[in-house]
């Protein structure tokens, strides 16, 4: 996955329809769900068993940058808009960007203790992002420094979202991944979709 | 903690209680940490007996978390046009905007059965802190526990990320998700007065002596005496197999008339059918043991259950935990010590 060099404002590369984001290459990534058998909790994982898990199983990535900044644009069809809790039934849709934190973290486990994992996250409730860290499902800690910007609109049954952060928190990672959880699927925690392997991430 | 059905009178004064000491934050508007519901009825949340959780043979059981619909409650009322505007003759106080369909105690005394046989009568919930928490089992970061010392189900603030799988294993349904902060929030039995040996707002604000508080091994306290010894005080739904720390003395109301308006003493007013479905089948041995205690009184005889339920001496109901709060200097910043209030 390239991050093409766009000399553009923050807030420019922030707009998903800025028409600068064409000449970003497009990747589609094939998602899947994470295993119910593998959750961390007794409960979910009796409740889950035979349950489809990931209901979100293409997204569309786009990465560019401006020298400061890294900007990924991500686009995937979702019927279901879930912008907040509702009537308490579902949950408000979210997705991070994944950054190997060290080693080699399995991404079918959100990472481990050995090999944790740095998200920039989204979620549809929230202006703005948050950084956080897995070291497993549902693990998840707030970093002390938080700068992930986010700007995201749900129209036609697709999520249109850009996440961004310091290009230096990339940079030496040169590996990402992506993750998504479907609100009305009752994902959240260790429930979601996820990109199985680390796409090597090139700065242009 | 046990509740005496027999005596609790629906004042909501436990409910008043536990909501003007902990739930009067933002996002806690719907939250009633302490609920009294008229039976038989629906509940709170509506129809909460079947929304699953708990567990079956040890296996935990799929549970759904209520609509906050079905909660209700946290309403705004027309107060400004009521009071200030000088409209008070036309208008009358009503919830403003989305018409409620259900909220805490909306099925006030009307219980079951035909006049002049009908009866009813009020349950008092708050979080079980059961034995077998399947909240806590169910949280995948760890973030509910019960506490060593004295068995309180409490949850972390600071790990708890708003997930309620608690809210969908509780079978109670006694947990509520904070929609301001996205946390879950439940009755922590008051452990900052614990830990005063104060006994929890709901206990001590009670005005009809109708509940006990104190620990189960303490073979000394009514507690102990009610739940083991007599074995009259039962746990709410025992099938849902988490083992509550809550336990009820069975209701057994006046008895039944005929159509001749004498007492029809055949079978009791309330169905103990209803009663086993919501106590198990432990409840005609306890109420056999209530009803020969109360002939022993009637006949003349001394009965130490009767003289325990009748509460002579308040303070008994809830040793050690008698400490008077009003002489305790406390604090609302976390993790500083309340002290003695001097003078």
């Amino acid at each position: 996955m390239e991050a093409i060099k766009l000399q553009l404002a923050n807030r420019t590369l922030l707009k998903h329809s800025a028409p600068q984001w064409k000449r970003a290459p497009l990747r589609h990534v094939a998602l899947r769900g994470t295993d119910p058998e593998e959750q961390p909790s007794p409960y979910i994982r009796a409740i889950w068993s035979g349950k489809r898990v990931g209901v979100v199983r293409t997204l569309s990535v786009q990465a560019a940058h401006n020298r400061q900044n890294l900007f990924f644009r991500l686009e995937w069809p979702d019927p279901t808009h879930n912008p907040d809790y509702g009537d308490g039934l579902v949950f408000p849709d979210a997705a991070a960007v994944l950054f190997p934190g060290d080693g080699d973290p399995p991404l079918a486990r959100m990472g481990s203790p050995a090999a944790v994992i740095d998200a920039w996250y989204w979620r549809a409730n929230r202006d703005g992002g948050e950084s956080l860290m897995f070291h497993g499902f549902a693990t998840e800690q707030p970093k002390a420094v938080q700068f992930v910007v986010t700007s995201a609109d749900w129209e036609d049954g697709r999520w249109r979202l850009v996440i961004g952060g310091p290009l230096e928190a990339a940079t030496d990672r040169k590996r990402v991944a992506f993750a998504v959880w479907e609100g009305s699927n009752q994902e959240r925690a260790g429930l979601h979709s996820y990109s199985p392997q680390w796409q090597e991430l090139s700065i242009g | 903690m046990v509740f005496d059905l027999n005596k609790c009178m629906g004042c909501q004064t436990c409910s008043v209680g536990c909501k003007t000491l902990w739930t009067r934050d933002e996002g806690q508007e719907y939250q009633w940490w302490c609920t009294v519901n008229t039976l038989p009825g629906r509940g709170h949340p509506r129809d909460w007996e079947a929304m699953g959780g708990g567990y079956s043979n040890d296996v935990p059981q799929a549970g759904r978390r209520p609509a906050r619909r079905e909660w209700g409650g946290g309403w705004d009322f027309n107060y400004d046009e009521v009071l200030r505007s000088g409209k008070a003759q036309d208008v009358h106080l009503q919830v403003l905007g989305e018409q409620p369909e259900w909220g805490p105690n909306w099925d006030e005394d009307q219980g079951a059965g035909e006049y002049p046989n009908s009866y009813f009568f009020y349950l008092p919930r708050l979080c079980n802190h059961c034995t077998k928490p399947a909240c806590v089992e169910a949280c995948p970061r760890g973030a509910m526990s019960k506490r060593e010392e004295d068995g309180i189900v409490l949850r972390d603030d600071k790990s708890c990320r708003g997930y309620q799988f608690c809210l969908e294993a509780c079978p109670y349904k006694k947990i509520y998700f904070n929609f301001a902060r996205e946390v879950s929030e439940h009755c922590i039995l008051c452990y900052p007065r614990l830990e005063q040996h104060v006994a929890p707002s709901c206990v001590r604000q009670c005005p009809g002596r109708a509940v006990w508080f104190g620990f189960l091994d303490d073979e000394s306290g009514p507690v102990h005496k009610l739940v083991k010894k007599w074995e009259i005080a039962l746990p709410l739904h025992p099938e849902f197999e988490t083992e509550p720390n809550v336990f009820y003395i069975p209701p057994i109301l006046p008895a039944r008339l005929t159509e001749a308006n004498d007492f029809d003493e055949s079978r009791p007013r309330v169905p103990t059918e209803y009663l086993e479905s919501l106590f198990g089948p432990r409840v005609r041995p306890a109420l056999e043991t209530l009803s020969r205690e109360m002939e022993t009184t009637r006949s003349g005889g001394k009965s130490e259950l009767m003289d325990t339920l009748i509460a002579y001496w308040w303070k008994d109901m809830f040793k050690p935990f008698d400490q008077d709060p009003g002489e305790i200097e406390w604090s609302r910043t976390a993790g500083e010590q309340p002290g003695k209030r001097a003078g």
